[in-house]
């Protein structure tokens, strides 16, 4: 018996002394992070703020080091996917990866690299004009119906906007909008005020920013309003915008972010940059970021995060493959 | 507003928010100046150092580059030809002509006080009229930005000298390279022959890098072994008299106008600025033979609008929290680090950046104008370095900066392919402005008049019915035809005279 505990004590004396000295040895340089987006948009952002968050609490001895590739979003994915997996080279990117897979843009998806950890949510708003006469999800999902083919839904075609659309789409049989292609949240926000278009959907952040004071009281000159939320519950800074699944309806769109490894990296620097991560999620740093974006601070590593991510895939599919057919 | 505007000055003229200032302007000119390195390069490096700023400071250093970079572009764009950024591709077409008829300083002088006064210019217009415009410039649908694209493009014709059949196919050429990557209005790669680093398509600063200063870089080490003929320079005539400035001020103006509402219009950048305000100067112009042999108009045209460009593009960024240009959009990342969110609010929330953002624009120009004509003298000497210490520097620059761009090589190869490129169609005949302005304007007309077709189910009917739209595709034919008229007349001119001379002759 006691024989027993001394082998065991020894050998758990013996992992734990080889765990910390492995983790000892990552990281011994900067580890780059690719951003496979031009600098200023949502994943660069996420990006730097964990950056300087594990920078100045000291988190990791050496720095992250943000490397923005871009062109398209699939440059910088594949770079990172034929990268030497030796621990310093990470990828940040969201769903548009699985969107991409599925529309068949590139060969490869989420399951070509490890994951290693899931950093904050951001759910997105149907918006339309003010003077639109739409109160409601279901008098836009109404008049989309009787009258297919005629909202003009501005998006960004593929994207996350994109897919937004045709998932709303999806929750009335008939109801069609017009998509017609805008670009980003900024873009549609101008066109919705411009009345170049008649419907969005913005997120969280685009929303508050574009419709409130910061008193949180409701801009006078704002042409748009939101009218419903796609996370689990309703936004604090939103409080009468009531949440799809209130209304009754099966829908849940929310965009995480995700960092990647190449496969292959050591299961040390996974474990240490998702510990890191974990850690600087619990900064007031991020704490603050995720605030001001309006995030949900959701955090999600190993299996959990794996399981998450086939999850959002059985998801998404079906609804990208819609959307490349538009 | 009087209060927030000179708070914000005052805060300038402390000692480090002017170094700031000057150290923003100062490396955004040098920066700019240097063929490859681009301004939006600059501001995306320094970012970082920016997170442990306070925001007010970063705010000034950032824009400090901002006005600096659009500007230094000009000096080896008027001395070698070659562009320091996309942006001042237009300013080549004249500044170096005159540059290589002697009168570098001039040209030079012309290039600095045409961007200062677009400046100032695109300056007053935030100022005073930023909500307004801004809420204006989101009526602009699909079909007014595709018809004014069209105006532009029409410039084909007019740039072109000698053989019309190449100023197309070069123009064409551009459209073409334009193509490749993901198409912007359905999300599916077009054109790329499933090698996916084409996915993000052939980007405007290594296409134009390339066809421009890498191509010029050729021709100089082809002739190489000649001897430069050493013309006799005058750097002196870079201050405008008052009759320069008589002479050139509606043209400032109007230019500086068109670079402003250019800067406005979410999208579209500084390089499109300047080709509109060239096209309309030279259209409007009593001297249009002298474009693109050195005229002082199309430099002046030119550079006003680039410069006027950055006050434009700030307007909506202030006004509504929409970035204006590439940079704005690095800027709105910088905010969002420092818990800034730019909207509608912006004014309310933290007025003090916005009032810094203004006047940093205001003394970043003026430190601009001191710095870029306290220099000219020395900088004018360029031309007469050695080309063999100066092309491989040059070289080296082109590379580093474009792999930094987006940190692929492939944009290198990019740039290098289209050197060839450049150099073996100017040893054709084919001239380079053409494919400029089709490779740059194609993309976007093309992604406008899909969104259009797109909201009309395919009708083309609103650009005829929609009176902005008509407007300028009446002013495109007109420019169109211009050039046809211009010969036309001449034509009867001298059938006219030779007539009266025959009559003469029978007298």
């Amino acid at each position: 018996m006691i024989k027993q505990f001394a082998v065991a004590g020894l050998a758990a004396a013996l992992s734990m002394g080889m765990a910390s000295s492995a983790l000892a040895e990552w990281p011994e340089k900067p580890i780059k992070v690719i951003v496979p987006f031009k600098a200023g948009g949502t994943s660069d952002q996420v990006t730097r703020a964990f950056q300087v968050a594990i920078q100045e609490s000291e988190i990791l001895p050496q720095p992250l080091t943000v490397v923005n590739v871009g062109g398209h979003f699939s440059i910088g994915a594949r770079q990172v996917m034929e990268a030497n997996p030796d621990g310093y080279t990470f990828l940040t990117l969201h769903i548009a990866l699985m969107g991409g897979e599925a529309a068949g843009l590139f060969p490869f998806g989420y399951r070509d690299f490890t994951p290693v950890a899931t950093t904050g949510e951001f759910c997105v708003l149907p918006v339309v004009r003010k003077d639109s006469g739409i109160d409601s999800v279901e008098q836009l999902l109404e008049k989309a119906k009787d009258e297919p083919d005629t909202l003009i839904f501005g998006a960004n075609l593929g994207a996350i906007n994109h897919m937004g659309g045709i998932q709303l789409e999806n929750l009335v049989d008939g109801a069609k909008f017009r998509f017609v292609q805008i670009g980003g949240g900024t873009a549609n926000f101008t066109a919705l005020m411009g009345g170049q278009t008649d419907a969005s959907v913005l997120s969280a952040a685009e929303v508050a920013n574009f419709t409130l004071n910061p008193d949180g009281t409701e801009l006078s000159d704002a042409q748009i309003k939101p009218l419903a939320y796609t996370g689990p519950e309703r936004l604090e800074s939103l409080p009468d915008v009531p949440t799809l699944q209130e209304l009754g309806y099966d829908m849940n769109y929310c965009i995480q972010s995700w960092w990647f490894a190449p496969k292959g990296t050591p299961q040390e620097a996974i474990d240490g940059l998702a510990q890191a991560l974990e850690d600087a999620s619990g900064t007031d740093r991020v704490a603050k970021f995720y605030k001001d974006k309006m995030f949900g601070s959701v955090f999600l590593k190993g299996d959990e995060m794996a399981a998450s991510l086939d999850e959002t895939w059985d998801r998404i599919e079906p609804v990208a493959k819609q959307a490349a057919q538009k | 507003m009087i209060e927030g505007l000179f708070g914000a000055l005052a805060h300038l003229m402390t000692p480090l928010p002017f170094l700031y200032v000057l150290i923003g302007t100062v490396s955004g000119i040098i920066v700019g100046a240097i063929p490859g390195l681009s301004g939006a390069m600059l501001i995306a490096l320094t970012l970082p150092l920016t997170f442990y700023m306070q925001p007010v400071n970063a705010v000034i250093l950032l824009i400090g580059m901002y006005v600096g970079s659009i500007t230094g572009g000009l000096i080896t764009a008027t001395l070698l030809r070659m562009p320091g950024t996309p942006s001042n591709v237009v300013t080549t077409f004249d500044g170096h002509p005159m540059a290589m008829a002697g009168k570098p300083g001039r040209a030079l002088g012309l290039g600095i006080a045409a961007s200062f006064i677009g400046g100032l210019v695109s300056w007053v217009v935030l100022l005073f009229l930023a909500k307004p415009l801004s809420i204006w410039a989101t009526r602009f649908g699909p079909f007014e930005y595709f018809t004014l694209i069209l105006m532009a493009m029409v410039l084909i014709a007019s740039v072109t000298q000698g053989s019309m059949v190449k100023g197309l196919v070069s123009g064409f050429l551009g459209m073409l390279v334009s193509m490749p990557g993901v198409d912007p209005s359905s999300g599916q790669p077009r054109l790329t022959w499933d090698w996916y680093v084409l996915n993000g398509g052939l980007k405007l600063l290594p296409v134009l890098i390339g066809i421009f200063a890498v191509s010029q870089v050729i021709g100089d080490i082809v002739t190489i072994g000649k001897r430069m003929e050493r013309i006799e320079t005058r750097v002196s005539g870079m201050l405008m008299s008052f009759k320069d400035w008589r002479d050139q001020a509606f043209n400032m103006l109007r230019s500086s106008l068109i670079g402003t509402w250019v800067g406005i219009l979410p999208g579209i950048g500084a390089s499109i600025g300047s080709i509109m305000a060239y096209t309309a100067a030279r259209n409007m112009s009593r001297k249009p033979e002298e474009y693109g042999k050195g005229s002082e108009e199309g430099i002046v045209a030119s550079e006003a609008a680039n410069n006027a460009t950055i006050g434009g593009a700030l307007i909506p960024l202030i006004a509504m929290g929409i970035p204006g240009s590439v940079i704005d959009a690095i800027l709105i990342g910088a905010l969002m680090i420092h818990s800034i969110t730019p909207g509608p609010t912006l004014f309310i929330t933290n007025g003090d950046v916005v009032w810094a953002m203004i006047a940093t624009a205001l003394v970043a120009n003026v430190v601009m104008f001191l710095a870029m004509m306290g220099s000219v003298r020395l900088v004018a000497r360029i031309m007469y370095v050695p080309r063999t210490f100066l092309l491989p520097v040059i070289l080296v620059f082109c590379i580093i900066g474009t792999f930094a761009l987006d940190n692929t090589m492939f944009d290198v190869w990019v740039m290098l392919i289209f050197g060839v490129v450049g150099y073996a169609m100017e040893r054709a005949g084919f001239p380079l402005g053409p494919f400029v302005i089709g490779f740059v304007l194609a993309p976007l007309m093309e992604e406008k008049l899909r969104s259009g077709l797109m909201m009309t189910a395919g009708s083309i009917e609103p650009i005829f019915t929609r009176p902005l739209s008509l407007t300028f595709l009446i002013i495109a034919i007109l420019l169109l035809l211009t050039p046809f008229f211009r010969v036309w007349r001449e034509g009867r001119a001298r059938r006219r005279a030779a007539t009266a001379a025959a009559a003469a002759d029978e007298a």
